[in-house]
């Protein structure tokens, strides 16, 4: 795993903006009872984790629309960590999906509203509880990080 | 019920995000400073916002603004700290605008570099207008 190619470092205002844009839908969703909102952005979540920011709809809406007015970022972060956030993300998802499916929308909805938190959280904060848990990882296996 | 419940998380997040900003402008105070305002500068408000400034610093004077509209009940000091050097170096000031809050007995509540994260630090804190 250490000895692995090191990735380009990212714009973290990327996932910031994808983070923000997952509270906001799964906020609104749970008001409005639209359980579809949740398997959605469990896919949304996986196309960025899997397959990087190009695939990530909402991460490539901030690279091509938004980025380019902004000023450039203040620093730049390992893309590593927010994509592992993002998988941990996809796995509450598909939890609270299957909740939903057996009939346990309450613990649906927990699971969703626990990932609207955390998601929230880094957006307004950038304290990512995900990124952390790869942090404390990748420091136990020695790997390197980027920025 | 439901809107309870996303009342209540959104007013975490916002209460997440001032302690968060409170916390950082706390950590941006290096260990190496004075920690401690000079009496002079102090006049018993409960808040005394000192701002270093230089000859050329175009965002100086918005700065001091803001506060001024934000802040309207705290003392604000402007030094040149091309005139007041000692008083820089106590406060490490190496760009300007560079902005220290301390409270009413001196004691420095924050270190802020830069016009945006004075900006956000005004965003973030409790109002007390």
């Amino acid at each position: 795993m250490a000895d692995l190619p090191a990735p380009k470092p990212i714009d973290p205002r990327g996932p910031r903006f994808n983070q923000a844009v997952l509270t906001v839908a799964l906020l609104g969703a749970f008001l409005l009872d639209a359980r579809v909102v949740v398997p959605v952005f469990a896919v949304v979540l996986f196309l960025g984790a899997a397959f990087g920011p190009r695939y990530g709809p909402f991460l490539r809406l901030y690279a091509e629309v938004i980025k380019p007015r902004l000023a450039p970022p203040a620093d730049l972060e390992d893309p590593r960590p927010p994509r592992f956030a993002a998988a941990v993300g996809v796995v509450f998802l598909v939890a609270a999906t299957a909740a939903f499916a057996a009939g346990a929308s309450a613990v649906g909805w927990g699971l969703a509203l626990v990932v609207a938190a955390l998601a929230g959280l880094a957006a307004v904060t950038g304290i990512c509880v995900g990124c952390e848990i790869y942090l404390l990882v990748a420091r136990r296996l020695g790997v390197r990080l980027v920025a | 019920m439901k809107f309870v419940i996303v009342v209540a998380i959104v007013l975490g997040l916002i209460l997440g995000r001032r302690l968060y900003v409170q916390h950082t402008a706390r950590l941006q105070v290096p260990a190496t400073i004075t920690r401690r305002v000079p009496p002079e500068l102090l006049s018993g408000a409960e808040r005394t916002w000192i701002v270093f400034t230089t000859p050329l610093c175009a965002s100086c004077g918005p700065v001091k603004d803001q506060i001024e509209l934000e802040d309207p009940s705290a003392r604000i000091i402007t030094v040149d700290a091309t005139r007041e050097p000692h008083l820089a170096d106590a406060f490490e000031v190496r760009s300007a605008p560079t902005v220290v809050l301390a409270d009413a007995r001196g004691e420095v509540q924050a270190r802020l570099v830069g016009a945006p994260a004075v900006r956000n630090y005004l965003a973030a804190r409790p109002s007390t207008a």
